[in-house]
């Protein structure tokens, strides 16, 4: 073993609260103290691992600096995939860290060092939840969760994929949470706290699976941290801080009913952190020294607040138990001793830090550790294998998950298979390709190449520096209407936001995918902030109470400010003779200007020359400005309930209007692409009516709208066109004429119809319009009727059209659908009784696909649509359906995928269709039973996409089915797909193989699909085969 | 944390005569949007003694600003000598530039000014009366002091709108050993100050 203190490692020689080594292994994190903040700093592991790289001075060795927590940071965390870094501090928030590629190596303004950041590391998401210090935070396996714990007493589970989605708060806690783990199979997360106990929680339900106390009651002195740690194969779980006859141990405890029988005794003060080996090992084989074959086993460093590190290997299922009454037997040991029992620590280090040791990480090979301390400094220990044992290669230790738990940990087996030859060329190229795509940051020196053409990019080709040298004269610069100058400043570089930045959902114009309620909520919020300062100040300046407060407080504050001003100045006079006015200004650096805030800044004004008055009347005004927005926010700290709930009554009320006036638009043309209009988003409750239906009776029937004097309604079509109704605008001669008007940029017609108008709809091609009279007529987007009015056997209850279809919905609860183009009848008539019959849903929603295909949605949570080739009604979705609670297949989605596909499936599913929310891959349903669920669930999205006529999310579905196929090792179903999708390759007049699908061609979609397959070596041989026949194919 | 952060400041024109406008080039990143504009300023410490003779050079709005990294030169009338007691007038004194976000002061930078005479005669028997025509301004660029404070960055409203996300009430977010009893007057967020130096 080798020792190693890297003394550049260090915060200024303030306390280093965490370590943690990035998953590559190029490089590691620190969080704590900095210089009246908190600190994260990422290294260099190079100069730590090579005394040459140590030596060398152009190989740097701080990479990045961050200051922006507000006080000390407690904990890093590297993602396991390495591509971010959540840091949590006592300022309360999580900040998660990615690597920006854009900038090339600055310094932190104003700061003293004037060591260049290598890499740019930048906040992206800020998580703010917490109500008190952060004190631990974890990934979960796959990067699916972010954990974080606080002396709040709760444990926040953040959604990693959609920051700051919260997924779940655990609450149960009494005292401050001080440590976190994941159970590497994902099914669990364990904490302990200062209440004296250990909790594990379940990732299925986010209950608590159990609540281990006994080895905590005797605890008393508090540390810092409580890290405690899982083992790698899951089997234990192991506690900080425990007591065992009044002796700090660090506590085992069994996966197998959470037994606490052992635990790991010496050190002389509790344990603050424990840090289990990543690898799985197994012994050394010496020459056959070693008789009976070797169980793997696990490797666990213990840091304690005495100061030492010990690092214990145990064999699995052969657990040394470490009696109770055994004395600390290496509490006097040399500084550095090997001990090679079994039942000993392998390595004691005493006397490694002045003070704590507060984290401990491991290098991902298994072999280094690095140890951080309360006292500023981190040491690096190096084992030999002979030491440690043989890590086990990744399929081995996957062969222990899947013995264990019936399934194996790494979906991406990859890199596990590297040793297999790839027999491909193409093969290999997808591999590289899948490779270049997991580290778009890359190794660390390929920084610079990249950066500079995003540079230029936004300069348009014109360097920095002749930008700069007239910047003055070519930056814009206007006055505001209170005369004041306002200069927009140049952008010289665009944010490369991460793929959960904030900027990235502000500004980027709405992708296709996303949900309709993310689009609006930053119009919404901006709403709200204007409604906030055009209508709120003025309401509770009349509410005597809050001016008299601030007048208080500026009271109470104002003498409390020119006390301290006095006494400095007092200060300051008395040894003014003799000071040098370089500390009378030194003050004036960090002490806010009092010539800012409003009261002090009067002096100034007096004897001011005319000419600057002109300048300064507006910074007086300004200060006005300010104690408005003061007293705002003293308010709401004050949080008056009778003022707070006015102002968010008010904000609520200006919010809706300010959503009506600007949201709808652009909202609606979103909602509306692929469907004609399910729901016509106008307020009008003719048009709503027909969905909220009546409890069916005996006899079916649905509800009919009711007859409005006049309505309008917006149309789907490339630009928005409205319709507007008006009933019996005139009476002639009996008969009550009713009005449509149809309106589109500009153009616009009216047509005149005999009966009052019930229902109004459109789509891109035509107009349909129910009357009372139980006729429907349908119009071309000119206003010429295409049809004489129908004649319904019942009145409507919903009309809706796409293309060139029609959809009614009748009172008689009988559906009929028309293509009014070549004039026939897709579904003529059909009942709802087989749906609705044996129920008492009722129908909530209906809509008609751009393909024609009639959609029904029950209360009950169905979805049917009507196929007119088979007349059946099918079951596309259904909301209580097991099968989607419980699939799993987050991890077959791209990031594209994430977002969700586009399409009528979607829409009667939810968008964010919440499969496998609750039971992640990682639930407690076995393994196997998941992955059945999860595929029967995906075969029937991949049906009923294809029932339902929908294109795009077939081709959304396959591939992830694709996916899902090719990560859970389904050959024979991905033969067979392969197979309809490459169809025969010779023709022959008996196949009845079609060569599309949806308008789809199939043979494109299995090009879609190999680089799917590509991607793991198991399938090369399949891989191989159809890409073989596919180029075949291309050349005939 | 902060949304905006300072990169850099070039001092222009550097060393100068006293009667030339202050040049200062700010470079600046901001993290997301800003719905609001930045107000930057100018201070010129006329006194070291007294915050009296402190003087607002000028102030500008900057924005839009998106997320981003942008830059822009600050440009400033030079101090207005009748303000400046005249025993103060050569020597050492203090510019500062602040910027506010919603009438918050989140960073302040500071520059010791050397204001002396170039005329070795001049300098040797200094007028009693400062001749400002003569006088040679000599901002120290390469040290600049920064302090930064903590602000709330966000609309008092969208924090009651998202009750899922929201901020700790403001006065708990300081560290209890940092509670100034120079409390800003104008109910801004108590400062976590750091100063860089």
């Amino acid at each position: 073993m080798k020792l190693l203190k890297p003394s550049w490692v260090n915060h200024n020689g303030k306390p280093i609260f965490s370590v943690d080594i990035h998953p590559d292994g190029t490089k590691f994190a620190t969080g704590g103290q900095g210089e009246d903040s908190g600190k994260v700093v990422i290294w260099n592991m190079a100069p730590v691992l090579r005394e040459e790289d140590e030596k060398n001075e152009n190989i740097p060795k701080l990479l990045c600096q961050m200051d922006n927590h507000l006080a000390c940071v407690n904990c890093v965390r590297w993602s396991n995939n390495g591509l971010y870094l959540a840091s949590g501090g006592d300022d309360k928030l999580v900040m998660v860290w990615k690597r920006a590629a854009f900038i090339g190596p600055s310094t932190v303004f104003g700061s003293s060092s004037k060591l260049a950041n290598v890499e740019q590391w930048r906040c992206v998401m800020i998580l703010r939840n917490h109500t008190g210090d952060v004190m631990d935070v974890a990934w979960s396996p796959h990067d699916v969760w972010l954990a974080s714990c606080s002396v709040d007493n709760t444990i926040v589970i953040w959604n990693a994929r959609k920051f700051p989605e919260i997924v779940m708060t655990l609450k149960g806690h009494t005292g401050l949470v001080k440590g976190l783990t994941w159970d590497p199979v994902g099914k669990y997360i364990a904490s302990q706290a200062d209440d004296h106990s250990l909790k594990v929680w379940r990732t299925m339900d986010w209950q608590m699976e159990t609540n281990i106390t006994k080895p905590f009651s005797e605890c008393g002195g508090t540390t810092h941290v409580l890290r405690l740690s899982w083992s790698p194969d899951g089997q234990y779980l192991v506690s900080a801080h425990a007591m065992n006859n009044s002796g700090p141990t660090a506590q085992i405890i069994e996966r197998d009913g959470w037994k606490t029988n052992m635990d790991f005794v010496g050190h002389r003060k509790a344990v603050t952190v424990v840090k289990f080996n990543p690898k799985i090992f197994k012994k050394k084989q010496k020459n056959g020294s070693t008789p009976k074959p070797s169980c793997p086993y696990c490797c666990c460093a213990v840091g304690s607040k005495d100061r030492s590190l010990s690092v214990w290997p145990r064999y699995a299922g052969l657990w040394h138990v470490v009696a109770p009454t055994v004395k600390p037997y290496w509490s006097k040991a040399p500084q550095s001793c090997f001990l090679t029992s079994l039942k000993r620590p392998l390595v004691v280090i005493h006397d490694l830090f002045d003070k704590s040791i507060m984290d401990i990480t491991w290098t991902l090979n298994g072999l280094g550790l690095l140890v951080c301390s309360m006292d500023g400094t981190v040491a690096f220990l190096d084992f030999s294998q002979d030491e440690l044992g043989d890590p086990l290669n990744e399929e081995e230790k996957n062969a222990i998950h899947q013995n264990i738990y019936g399934k194996s940990l790494a979906i991406t087996m990859e890199s596990h298979l590297s040793s297999t030859i790839i027999e491909n060329p193409e093969m290999l190229k997808y591999q590289q390709e899948r490779q270049g795509n997991q580290n778009p940051n890359g190794a660390q020196g390929s920084g610079p190449e990249n950066q500079t053409p995003k540079l230029t990019n936004v300069l348009n080709g014109e360097s920095l520096e002749d930008i700069r040298k007239n910047l003055l004269k070519k930056q814009v610069e206007t006055r505001t209407a209170d005369g004041r100058r306002r200069i927009t400043p140049l952008c010289i570089a665009q944010l490369d936001t991460g793929d959960f930045s904030p900027a990235l959902f502000n500004s980027v114009p709405i992708l296709p995918g996303s949900s309709a309620s993310t689009q609006l909520t930053p119009q919404i919020s901006s709403d709200s902030s204007t409604a906030n300062s055009l209508g709120l100040r003025p309401s509770h300046d009349p509410t005597t109470t809050s001016p008299n407060k601030t007048a208080e407080e500026n009271k109470d504050s104002g003498p409390a400010a020119v006390n301290s001003i006095g006494m400095k100045s007092n200060l300051l006079l008395t040894s003014a003779s003799k000071m040098e006015p370089m500390k009378a200004l030194d003050s004036r650096f960090t002490e806010r200007s009092k010539a800012t805030p409003g009261v002090t800044s009067v002096p100034l004004t007096i004897g001011i020359t005319p000419l600057d008055r002109v300048k300064d009347s507006s910074s007086v005004k300004e200060p006005k400005v300010k104690d408005e927005t003061s007293s705002d926010s003293e308010d709401k700290i004050m949080a008056k309930p009778l003022s707070m709930a006015k102002r968010k009554g008010e904000m609520e009320g200006a919010e809706v209007v300010e959503k009506r006036k600007k949201g709808r638009p652009r909202k609606d043309a979103k909602m509306m692409m692929p469907i004609s209009q399910p729901f016509p988003q106008t307020p009008v409750s003719a048009e709503k009516e027909p969905s909220r239906l009546i409890t069916p009776v005996a006899v079916l029937k649905l509800p009919t709208p009711s007859i409005q004097k006049s309505f309008s309604t917006q149309v789907s079509t490339d630009a928005i066109a409205y319709l507007e109704v008006e009933n019996e605008v005139s009476v002639v001669s009996g008969a009550r004429l009713s009005q449509l008007k149809w309106s589109r940029d500009g153009r616009e017609w009216d047509t005149l119809l005999t009966s009052r108008i019930t229902i109004a709809t459109g789509s891109s091609d035509i107009v349909a319009v129910a009357c009372e009279d139980r006729t429907l007529s349908v119009f071309t987007t000119c206003g010429r009727r295409l049809i004489p009015s129908i004649m319904l056997p019942a009145p409507l209850a919903a009309l809706h059209c796409s293309g060139h279809f029609v959809m009614v919905l009748m009172a008689s609860a009988t559906l009929s659908v028309w293509d009014v183009q070549k004039q026939t009848a897709l579904v003529k008539n059909e009942s709802l009784n087989p749906i609705l019959s044996g129920t008492d849903a009722t129908v909530s929603q209906s809509f008609l696909t751009q393909q024609g295909v009639a959609v029904v949605s029950l209360s009950n949570g169905k979805t049917y649509c009507f196929n007119s080739s088979l007349e059946t009604w099918n079951l596309i979705a259904d909301k209580q359906d097991s099968l989607v609670q419980c699939a799993d297949f987050r991890n077959c989605l791209t990031s594209q995928d994430a977002l969700g596909s586009m399409g009528p499936l979607a829409l009667t599913q939810g968008r964010n269709l919440s499969a496998g929310r609750l039971a992640s891959r990682l639930s407690s349903t076995p393994h196997h039973l998941q992955q059945g669920m999860t595929l029967a669930f995906l075969e029937n999205q991949l049906s009923s996409a294809l029932m339902l006529l929908s294109a795009s999310e077939y081709r959304h579905w396959l591939l992830i089915y694709a996916r899902f196929l090719v990560n859970e090792g389904y050959e024979m179903r991905l033969r067979e797909l392969c197979q309809d999708l490459l169809g025969p390759v010779h023709k022959s007049s008996s196949s009845s193989w079609e060569p599309t699908v949806l308008g789809l061609r199939k043979r494109d979609l299995l090009t879609e699909v190999l680089p799917v397959i590509g991607q793991n070596l198991r399938f090369q041989r399949l891989f191989t085969e159809y890409q073989d026949q596919l180029e075949l194919l291309r050349l005939k | 944390m902060a949304k905006v952060q300072v990169l850099n400041v070039a001092v222009l024109d550097n060393p100068s005569p006293f009667g030339n406008p202050f040049q200062f080039e700010i470079t600046f990143e901001c993290m997301e949007d800003l719905p609001e504009d930045l107000e930057w300023k100018i201070i010129y410490v006329g006194s070291a003694e007294s915050e009296e003779y402190d003087q607002v050079l000028d102030s500008v709005l900057v924005g839009p600003v998106p997320a981003g990294r942008h830059m822009f030169v600050f440009q400033a009338d030079a101090p207005n000598t009748g303000l400046i007691p005249e025993s103060d007038a050569v020597g050492v004194t203090v510019v500062l530039i602040t910027c506010t976000y919603r009438g918050q002061e989140f960073i302040r930078i500071g520059y010791y000014v050397n204001n002396e005479y170039t005329d070795p005669e001049l300098r040797e028997n200094p007028p009693v009366k400062p001749n400002y025509t003569q006088l040679q301004r000599n901002i120290l660029a390469s040290n600049p002091r920064v302090t930064r404070f903590h602000i709330n960055w966000e609309a008092t409203l969208d924090k009651m709108e998202d009750s899922e996300n929201v901020d700790p009430a403001p006065n708990t977010m300081l560290p209890p050993t940092s509670m100034p009893s120079k409390a800003p007057p104008l109910g801004l967020m108590p400062d976590n100050s750091m100063d860089c130096l």
